[in-house]
């Protein structure tokens, strides 16, 4: 390679690189835009000119998306039920990948093949009977009419499954040499091995079911039981010129998440990555 | 060790309980009743009467049904190729960077996926706003037209796609990230020694050997594009000529506006096969093409 | 096992819940509107006031949700799981699709004793308007028709303002765009702010268009029969003309058409009466112009204005049966509000309960009394169960306007498209 193609590469990789860091800024800049409007007096949002920054900065959109509205109850909805389904989904998944992966039983195949399967079914198909379901268990508008769907991650089995079948067999011989019970094999050595995929899958698990939309817009008729995600699109309490009241709603319902993020990029990254089926 | 056996199968049942039961309850038991249902002329709630295939010849004639196939193809189309393109050209970018810039740049990109559908709604809405959205004041100065986004029939699906392509992105980048950090350097090193292009070093080594990745997240696109739903249902506030009608949209105005549960049921059951009928020909497909690794 | 796991469950429930019940002495009513526009602030003012002359005794809960579909169809799928509120403002229009749904309860003969009110107290229109087969299964609250607002300062100097206070050119198509015109021509952004991006609002205005040359929706059974059609197309054609040669705000949305005119550059605005409250409050804080509120133009033949009725409701919840303490204090809840609607009229609605209406303050108050005129010429959604906010007729017919009124589809097409609608239902 002469210099001259050299020189002409590193020009190109110097575009290529600060296109990429451009185009970064402009993807995100929705986000500042949201952000910034909210920051705005309601006169100032709808100035006929753009202004990146506010004139007059102001949280008082904040404090009465917190003071006077239902927003704090429908944190703690998002965050119970989050959390539930978080909890609920990785600790069945797991106990059941295990099982699959490491243990003799009846049907174990075909189990496999039904979460296999069930893999490629579209939730959204099974709405109706979703409600109907919930409805008849009387669980509309409550935490656990919110989480009971949302518990069918087939894919968390699915990794589970595939980190345990690459453990060596010796673990298990020699526990099992040592007479270690069934229950302790699994909580003391297969469990501690994969705290990483277990915090990574709880992390995406976490931000699906906060960030889940259609099942509890359909599994709520109350205000008050509401998610974050689902209320602050569904309830009308502002009046007259509302865009920075209800762009600071927006900024607080996806806060943890972001913030969640940013705290655990690696791992959520990992969480991603794994749960597509690729080696990360 | 029988005894042990036993006692494994007893453990191994316990183990799986938890799961088979909720398996069971939420996704087993509703499916067999979606396919009975869809027989019947129940409403949401509460019981119907036989009609046999009625639901379903009905569906074949109904024009709004016809209009839903459509226009989710339309968002297929608009979204899964163009999307998994402009993820592919972002995570090649990123990848050329390293250390906290590379980080940080990733972080730009990612960002969106992570939020609430409801958030991006309310951001997009906000800056596409006819009248006060900053993209329309950027649309002035560039003296264009302005364009009422999401209220004329020919920008609906496209910036619905759009902003699709944007909010879900960050999911397809990771997954090109990951494939092409498992891309073994010396390959390139090599590529170098013999003279190779950055066009050349693309098409001959870095697309074949991340076919495989690629042909992943076309396929995960297709599937969660043909579900949509969220995006289109908020951002048709006050109305649309049906040039937001698509599949699960049409299942949910039949259950939960008409309450027509059985009407409902027969189109979910179509959705279902179809969406059984692209996963499984999708997976043929990428097989016959080869290079899919697992 | 499934049905031991219902059981469990149901028992649990049901436990929680009463516990949770008994705690309270004071009655709480559950109550859900649909009032976000300018009128919400009233009836915020009103629930407070009344939660304050009932402390101890009776409290009302109040949730505003989303106008039209969203707010039906929560109600319609909370009253069939038996999670329906206590009480709800409902429309008058769309009485029969709901007692057809079964999901009203009838206010009986002893509840109107309870309230005190009575047939006696609501004009005959207003009183038919919540009656399905003899019974009544709503309580009338008000009317409301749409207004033309308008922006004083504006229109007098474009020297449109006659010297009545009133826009000039009323009484015609020809007149009405000549002030239109006027007002483009003095240098006014949008001589009309019109909702052209919510097909839902525009039923209204398109409806009164309709009414002017005498069409209706349905004769007897038939959908937009003989020459109704062409009256609705006539009306579509008015409204795309307007966009065409500038004359109105296109792809507008509701919350940006009242920002257009309260900020200057709409000079004037079709829009309900509820938005009344947001300009005199604004005007009170001195951020508004000089304003006024008028009939609707003659564009056609004669006066006509589309109306609509906010009733109070009680919805039949499935499985659930009413305390009687429970229905007494929604009752009082009803009958207090009506009577108080004194209130309720500053919220530019004209209250259904005639003793308000024939007070002195009510006849005194403005601009009510200027707009007062057309409540001769109002029409109302004819009485089927397929009518009504968010009905069948309503839904299909909203959904070909907007782009009608933006130019991208034309009149004729819609009609057409509309007429196929209501069969794909």
């Amino acid at each position: 390679m002469n210099a001259q193609t050299a020189r002409r590469l590193n020009l190109a990789g110097l575009f290529i690189t600060l296109f990429t860091v451009v185009a970064a800024t402009l993807w995100a800049f929705p986000l500042y835009w949201g952000v910034v409007s909210s920051l705005k007096p309601e006169d100032e949002v709808v100035r006929p000119y753009i202004e990146l920054w506010p004139d007059t900065l102001t949280f008082s959109h904040y404090i009465f998306a917190l003071t006077e509205t239902e927003i704090g109850r429908w944190y703690l909805n998002s965050i119970v039920t989050a959390l539930s389904v978080t909890v609920l989904t990785v600790s069945s998944s797991l106990l059941c990948g295990y099982a699959i992966s490491q243990l003799k039983f009846p049907f174990r195949n075909l189990l496999w093949w039904l979460i296999l399967a069930s893999f490629m079914v579209p939730m959204q198909t099974l709405i109706v009977n979703h409600f109907e379901l919930v409805a008849n268990l009387g669980l509309i508008n409550t935490w656990a009419g919110i989480v009971l769907p949302q518990l069918i991650h087939p894919v968390i089995i699915i990794v589970y499954k595939q980190f345990f079948d690459g453990v060596p067999k010796d673990f298990r011989e020699a526990a099992v040499m040592d007479n270690a019970s069934e229950w302790r094999i699994l909580t003391r050595v297969y469990i501690p091995m994969n705290w990483g995929v277990t915090t990574a899958l709880c992390i995406v698990c976490f931000i699906w079911s906060w960030n889940s939309f259609l099942w509890p817009f359909l599994a709520v008729t109350r205000t008050d039981m509401m998610t974050i995600t689902v209320g602050i699109t569904q309830v009308n309490d502002a009046f007259g010129v509302y865009y920075a009241r209800e762009l600071s709603a927006a900024v607080l319902a996806g806060l943890p998440v972001a913030l969640a993020y940013l705290i655990f990029q690696r791992r959520v990254t990992e969480a991603i990555t794994l749960s597509a089926g690729i080696k990360g | 060790m029988l005894r042990n056996r036993r006692s494994e199968t007893m453990f191994a049942l316990a183990l799986v309980a938890p799961f088979v039961a909720i398996y069971g309850l939420v996704f087993i038991y509703p499916t067999i009743k979606l396919f009975m249902i869809s027989l019947t002329d129940a409403p949401l709630i509460g019981e119907g009467s036989y009609v046999g295939l009625a639901n379903y010849t009905r569906l074949a004639s109904d024009r709004r049904f016809e209009t839903a196939l459509w226009n989710t193809g339309y968002f297929v189309l608009l979204t899964v190729i163009p999307g998994t393109f402009v993820a592919y050209a972002i995570a090649l970018g990123v990848n050329r960077l390293s250390g906290r810039m590379q980080a940080a740049v990733l972080a730009l990109f990612f960002l969106p996926y992570i939020l609430p559908v409801s958030v991006v709604y309310l951001i997009w809405d906000w800056t596409l706003n006819f009248q006060f959205g900053i993209a329309m004041y950027v649309f002035d100065l560039l003296d264009i037209q302005r364009i009422p986004v999401f209220k004329s029939t020919l920008w609906f699906m496209p910036a619905v796609g759009l902003i699709t392509i944007w909010w879900t992105a960050g999911f397809s980048i990771l997954l090109f990230l990951a494939g092409l950090r498992s891309i073994p350097g010396e390959i390139y090193e090599a590529a170098a020694l013999d003279n190779a292009g950055r066009w050349a070093t693309f098409s001959r080594i870095t697309w074949p050997l991340m076919w495989p990745v690629t042909a992943l997240v076309l396929t995960i696109q297709l599937i969660s594009q043909l579900k949509i739903f969220d995006q289109v249902y908020l951002f048709s506030t006050g109305g649309r000529p049906n040039d937001n009608l698509v599949l699960v949209y049409y299942i949910f105005l039949r259950a939960f506006q008409s309450d027509q549960g059985g009407r409902a049921a027969a189109a979910a059951v179509v959705l279902f096969f179809i969406v059984i009928i692209v996963s499984v020909l999708n997976f043929q497909l990428t097989r016959l093409s080869g290079g899919r690794s697992r | 096992m499934m049905a031991n796991w219902y059981r469990l469950t149901k028992a649990l429930v049901l436990a929680t819940g009463l516990m949770t019940s008994a705690a309270h002495a004071e009655e709480t009513v559950v109550w859900w509107d649909f009032l976000a526009g300018g009128d919400g602030v009233r009836m915020k003012q009103l629930i407070s006031d009344f939660n304050a002359a009932h402390q101890g005794e009776i409290k009302i809960d109040a949730t505003t949700l989303e106008w039209g579909t969203p707010f039906y169809s929560k109600v319609q799928t909370s009253a069939a799981v038996g999670e329906a509120p206590d009480v709800m403002t409902y429309h008058a229009s769309r009485i029969p699709l709901a007692v057809r749904q079964g999901i009203l309860q009838e206010i009986t003969s002893q509840d109107w004793n309870t309230m005190g009110l009575g047939k006696d107290d609501y004009a005959a229109a207003t009183w038919d308007a919540v009656t399905v087969d003899g019974k009544q299964y709503a309580v009338p609250l008000d009317t409301h028709p749409i207004v033309l607002y308008y922006n004083k300062d504006l229109l007098a100097k474009a020297g449109v303002l006659g010297d009545d206070g009133k826009p000039k050119g009323m009484d015609s198509r020809e007149g009405f765009e000549a002030t239109l015109q006027a007002l483009k021509d003095s240098g006014v952004k949008f001589p009309l702010g019109s909702v052209t991006a919510d097909g839902n609002f525009m039923f209204r205005t398109i409806y009164s268009l309709m009414g002017q040359q005498d069409g209706e929706l349905m004769t007897g059974d038939e959908f937009l029969a003989g020459d109704n059609a062409e009256k609705l197309q006539n009306a579509l054609s008015v409204l795309q003309d307007w966009t065409k040669n500038g004359l109105q705000s296109t792809y507008t949305d509701y919350p940006a058409t009242v920002a257009l005119f309260t900020s200057g550059e709409a000079a004037m605005m079709i829009n309900g009466v509820w938005e009344v409250p947001t300009m005199t409050d604004l005007q009170k804080e001195g951020k508004l112009f000089e304003w006024g509120a008028v009939e609707l133009p003659v564009i056609f033949d004669h006066p006509s204005t589309y109306a609509d009725s906010h009733t109070f409701a009680i919805p039949a919840n499935k499985g659930e049966e009413m305390t009687a303490e429970k229905r007494a204090a929604v009752l009082e809840v009803i009958s207090w509000i009506s009577k108080n609607s004194l209130l309720w009229a500053t919220a530019g609605h004209i209250p259904a309960y005639a003793p308000v209406t024939a007070s002195a303050d009510y006849k005194a108050m403005e601009p009510n009394a200027t707009y007062s005129s057309l409540t001769s010429n109002m029409i109302f959604d004819p009485k089927t169960p397929l009518a009504g906010i968010a009905g069948p007729i309503f839904d299909v017919m909203s959904t070909y306007f907007v782009p009608t009124l933006n130019g991208e589809m034309e009149p004729a097409e819609a009609v057409e498209e509309i007429k196929l609608g209501l069969e794909d239902l």
